[in-house]
């Protein structure tokens, strides 16, 4: 399964969404998050967190090179989103460009941040195997 | 043979009122050129990456904030002034009345606040809006 944006310009943003071997669903992403980039980013979460499952969810960051706050409100509120389902939204990768923005608006606080994909595992929780109804 | 002082060494973007401005149409489109400028110079005049990840983020939040309420058509125009470890910044753009403001309530500008040492608003006069902010090429207490 897999859905995808290609860059088809500089600046444009690449997303692609995939489901692990292991169970985890990840949101690639390419470019840079900014003002004109963020909807592109949003309407690639919204569909990342459509994907119906319990599992974690993860967006690999690794490929991004600027976040703006435009991008962050974004990731924040489908962070929001996946706490709602029951689930948590995993950052993973991500350098000085991404992580810097996550740390001084103090937002890392609403993710589980990964050096890499292999940290992100599905965790069997008893009792909450499906999705919380809200 | 004269001796020419060679363009871009640190003493060029360092020195005393060393000015660079960028003129653009207020496109957001645009932005990130602007933003490449404001990271240029941080690394020439030896801000440590965080402060020139934030300088450049600042940056781009202001001037995203300007285009906002620029009015059609119009330019943006964005200072900066380099001297003594600190880079100021002056965003501007023509807005179309008295009612395209700049909103401060917003999760933007709090961003602006916590990226830059010091921001606000300038040029409020109904025609044009302005932001202006600066930046140290380190944080003090880490240095």
């Amino acid at each position: 399964m897999s859905t995808s944006h290609e860059p088809t310009r500089p600046g444009a943003l690449g997303t692609r969404i995939e489901r692990l071997a292991s169970g985890v669903l990840v949101l690639w992403v390419d470019g840079e998050i900014d003002t004109l980039t963020a909807p592109t980013l949003g309407t690639a979460l919204g569909s990342l967190l459509d994907t119906p499952g319990d599992g974690p969810v993860a967006v690999d960051l690794s490929e991004v090179g600027f976040l703006a706050s435009s991008g962050l409100a974004v990731l924040i509120r489908a962070a929001h989103r996946a706490e709602s389902q029951g689930r948590a939204l995993h950052l993973v990768g991500g350098g000085r460009a991404v992580v810097r923005p996550l740390q001084v608006t103090g937002s890392d606080r609403l993710f589980t941040l990964h050096e890499d994909l292999s940290t992100v595992t599905v965790a069997p929780r008893p009792g909450e195997s499906s999705p919380r109804a809200d | 043979m004269s001796e020419v002082d060679p363009v871009g060494t640190a003493d060029a973007v360092d020195g005393p009122g060393a000015v660079v401005e960028v003129r653009t149409s207020a496109s957001a489109a645009l932005i990130p050129t602007i933003r490449a400028v404001a990271s240029d110079l941080a690394a020439r005049a030896d801000f440590d990456l965080d402060a020139i990840s934030d300088l450049r983020m600042a940056v781009d939040e202001a001037c995203a904030t300007l285009v906002d309420v620029a009015s059609p058509g119009s330019g943006l125009r964005c200072a900066f002034r380099v001297h003594g470890g600190v880079i100021e910044v002056e965003a501007q753009v023509e807005t179309s009345g008295p009612d395209s403001t700049v909103s401060t309530d917003t999760f933007g500008w709090r961003v602006l606040q916590t990226l830059a040492d010091e921001v606000e608003l300038s040029g409020t006069d109904g025609r044009t809006v302005g932001i202006r902010l600066n930046k140290r090429a380190a944080d003090p207490a880490h240095r």
